[in-house]
């Protein structure tokens, strides 16, 4: 169970994800989405229940262990989530900063190893803004920041990429690209994939699994086809009696 | 491999970037390092031994009041002698810096309006706040913003010359009253508000000026109506923000001999009397404090919205 | 057609009475003060003056006003000039220089985002900073300036930290703020990364306040420049000792050259600054 500010944003949510597997969460703003993916990174724990990542009970970890195994997670925002004044370069390159020590991560920002600066190329390359290596992040358009902040979690090399609306902001023909090619990455390179998102075509396009949260409770889980028209109304009614102050959470 | 170097090489080659922000960064730091290298300021040298010595004896004897140096010295004389310094001549002192700087204040508030919206460029143009294309220009916005830069320019010239040199000026001319300390602070600080006031006029949201300006407003009822209720809240903000360091400013002006709390200090010194020359600058330490949590305060009542 | 105006005409009571209330301080500080319009007009003398010396603005000397009874070896008067602007310059600049390390340092301890993350008992020493910032600031470069000559003796050190105590002062409060204000989305990103609390603070939210506080450094290195001309008042070989030495001599032309000179070294680092602010918005 988890609250926020004394209100439960999260009840009875059980759910597992096996390894390379993709799943969508859908449902109306509010709902827990963003909270779920929170408790999944460990920034949020729960006051009841579990959360296990990778075979660990994130209870059980210290901050330093905590902070350990979300360098091994992903995690790409709706949108502000780069350092607009800096270099894309920069921002790519601080997807290491959790398995770094202070002073080689003040170092990659004043001179980054040529190593890292190849790899930072390739990676920028395959996400198709190989050209902006060198750009102010604030002077790139909404679609191709959030391919930066997909370069950053490459460059991460994570276990597991956690999404929270990753195409809210960028407009409709470009998200499906968008999409696309994080599904692509996703499978080469053996990510598991927990990807927020409020569009329902998008959801079923590229996520073989749909986890549908309604008012905190896991409302549908299973494979796209199976969610019929008449759910999805049904999931996105607004219910008088049941909307506990889930819109704390964005 | 060596090819993507090459790459990458070209794009750091054409990255964009400031020149004028690199050399600037680099004169700061070179001529920051030459001061301390070539200059004759030194700070090992205001720690030689024959100032510490100088040092030791204000520490051991000047800086306590003649009756409780050496073995007479109590926390309790200590009590009453500042009592006794803050009736004399302290709580005058702080009152007069106080008025000063209120009435300073107020003076360069006023005039740093006028300023302001005779040097904000979107309100000195023929036709306020529309848009240059639908207008074309005349000969009227030609000779409005010649206004505006005049203004502008005024500001600068007025702030540029140090509240302390102002008074010193007026005080020549006007003798001695507290008016040379009031037109000073006055003077410099309509200069800052003037330039604050235009910039927050340029940055107001032009929709609903421009809708009072359409619907057949003149300049001075958009500048009445619309203006001057919009910028007030951010105005006021800065006249907080400017009242405070006006109060650090009349502590000092006194010195030039306007009855301030730097006037005290003066005299103190020239007496001799180092113990209450510190009581007197701590006094106006408190003074500046006391200001700046009131400024503090109200900006943050300010910034609720008015 | 028009829109409906989106503005009351009538202003609300509250902006009404805040505008009275500061109205009413400044009459009560006018009559607090014992003033009277009549002392604004200069009397006899001073009205000689101020014609003399108004007058003397459009013609600012460009050599000694009265080269009588001076040694003929003195050098000319603009390198005089260029002397005093130097030594302010210098003065204004070594200031900055203490200021700028001292500022940064106090402001990121004062500053609530560098805590973030972190221990709470941090706070007291917080709070402990933050008072330390507001004492320094509290009093004035020239009540310092005054101190250490009584307690040091005049030397160009004096002046320097007399002027970078307080300004440290107002750069860490200042330095703070901005810390404080600048966007935090980006510094959370980081965190869900796993980074320390130091980069995330460091790479996360600094250089998005770097731009501000760059500015406002600039700005201040402005008003160090006038603060150190008017320690020339107190002896110090600044611009303002000479400019004083000259209306003691009644020779108005070279007073205004003074002034001018400085006028000309604000007008320049304004424009520069101006220029530098908009290279860091693009």
């Amino acid at each position: 169970m988890v609250h926020l500010g004394g209100t439960p944003v999260l009840r009875g949510v059980n759910l597992e994800v096996s390894c390379g597997e993709r799943v969508a969460l859908l449902g109306p703003s509010g709902a827990g989405k963003t909270t779920l993916l929170r408790v999944i990174n460990g920034v949020i724990v729960p006051r009841s229940g579990s959360v296990e990542v990778q075979d660990t009970n994130l209870r059980k970890l210290d901050q330093g262990a905590l902070r350990q195994l979300r360098s091994r997670i992903g995690f790409v925002h709706q949108d502000h989530s780069l350092v607009a004044n800096l270099r894309v370069l920069h921002n790519v390159v601080a997807g290491r900063l959790g398995q770094r020590s202070f002073w080689s991560s003040l170092r990659d920002i004043v001179r980054t190893s040529k190593a890292d600066l190849l790899e930072v190329h390739r990676i920028l390359e395959r996400v198709g803004i190989g050209d902006k290596l060198y750009q102010r992040t604030d002077s790139l358009s909404g679609g191709q920041q959030q391919r930066v902040a997909l370069a950053r979690a490459l460059f991460q090399q994570p276990k597991m990429l956690l999404a929270d609306e990753p195409v809210a902001s960028v407009d409709p023909t470009r998200s499906r690209d968008l999409l696309n090619l994080m599904t692509e990455l996703a499978a080469e390179e053996g990510w598991t994939l927990v990807v927020s998102i409020h569009d329902l075509e998008l959801a079923r396009e590229f996520f073989p699994r749909v986890v549908g949260l309604r008012n905190g409770e896991v409302y549908f889980d299973g494979p796209a086809e199976d969610l019929t028209p008449q759910m999805v109304t049904e999931l996105y009614s607004m219910d008088s009696t049941s909307s506990t102050g889930g819109e704390q959470d964005g | 491999m060596s090819d993507r170097l090459a790459q990458v090489e070209a794009l750091r080659k054409s990255r964009p970037r400031s020149r004028l922000i690199r050399w600037s960064a680099m004169l700061a730091v070179v001529c920051s390092v030459l001061v301390w290298l070539t200059s004759d300021i030194s700070l090992a040298d205001m720690f030689s031994t024959k100032r510490l010595g100088h040092l030791d004896r204000f520490i051991t004897n000047d800086m306590l009041p003649a009756k409780l140096r050496g073995d007479a010295f109590t926390w309790g004389g200590l009590g009453d002698w500042c009592g006794e310094q803050f009736q004399l001549n302290g709580a005058r002192a702080m009152l007069a810096t106080l008025c000063i700087s209120v009435l300073a204040i107020v003076l360069a508030a006023v005039a740093g309006a006028m300023l302001g919206a005779f040097g904000a460029r979107n309100l000195m143009s023929a036709h306020p706040f529309l848009p240059h294309a639908t207008v074309g220009h005349g000969d009227c916005s030609h000779w409005l913003d010649r206004v505006a830069q005049f203004t502008r320019l005024i500001c600068i010239l007025l702030r540029a010359v140090p509240e302390y040199i102002w008074a010193y000026l007026l005080l020549a001319m006007l003798g001695t009253s507290a008016w040379p300390a009031v037109l000073a602070l006055a003077i410099h600080n309509a200069g800052i508000l003037g330039r604050l006031a235009g910039e927050t006029i340029e940055n107001l949201p032009s929709q609903p000026l421009r809708a009072l300006s359409m619907a057949g407003g003149t300049r001075r009822d958009v500048a009445v109506v619309g203006v001057f209720p919009m910028a007030l809240g951010r105005y006021l903000l800065y006249f907080f923000y400017r009242f405070e360091t006006c109060v650090r400013e009349a502590t000092v002006l006194g010195m030039l001999g306007v009855v301030s709390l730097g006037y005290y200090v003066i005299e103190a010194r020239a007496h001799g009397q180092y113990s209450t020359m510190l009581f007197l600058i701590f006094l106006g330490g408190l003074l500046v404090m006391l200001a700046d949590i009131v400024s503090d305060v109200a900006r943050r009542w300010l910034q609720k919205g008015i | 057609m028009a829109k409906p105006l989106p503005l009351a005409p009538r202003l609300p009571t509250r902006r009404v009475r805040i505008l009275t209330g500061i109205f009413l301080a400044a009459v009560i500080a006018f009559f607090g003060l014992g003033l009277s319009l009549g002392e604004l007009i200069p009397r006899d003398s001073g009205f000689q003056l101020v014609l003399e010396f108004f007058s003397a603005s459009v013609q600012p000397a460009f050599t000694y006003q009265n080269s009588e009874g001076l040694p003929s070896d003195i050098s000319p008067f603009l390198f005089k000039v260029g002397r005093g602007l130097w030594t302010t310059l210098t003065y204004a600049v070594a200031a900055m220089s203490l200021s700028l390390i001292g500022g940064m340092v106090l402001g990121l301890f004062a500053s609530a985002s560098f805590w973030e993350r972190r221990h709470p008992a941090w706070a007291t020493f917080r709070w402990t900073v933050r008072v330390l910032i507001a004492a320094m600031r509290s009093v004035h470069e020239l009540l310092l300036a005054l101190v250490f000559l009584a307690t040091l003796g005049i030397t160009p050190g004096a002046a320097v930290l007399a002027i970078a105590i307080p300004y440290s002062g107002t750069l860490a409060k200042v330095f703070s703020e901005m810390l404080d204000e600048s966007p935090r989305e980006a510094a959370d990103a980081l965190s869900y990364l796993g980074a320390k609390p130091l980069q995330v603070f460091l790479i996360g939210r600094f250089p998005r306040a770097l731009p501000d506080i760059a500015a406002y450094s600039f700005y201040r290195l402005e008003c160090a420049v006038r603060s150190s001309a008017v320690m020339g008042f107190f002896g110090f070989t600044t611009i303002g000792l000479y400019l004083r030495q000259s209306f003691e001599n009644l020779h108005y032309r070279e007073v205004w050259t003074y002034l001018y000179a400085l006028i000309v070294v604000v007008l320049i680092l304004e424009v520069w600054s101006a220029h530098l602010r908009r290279r860091f918005v693009a």
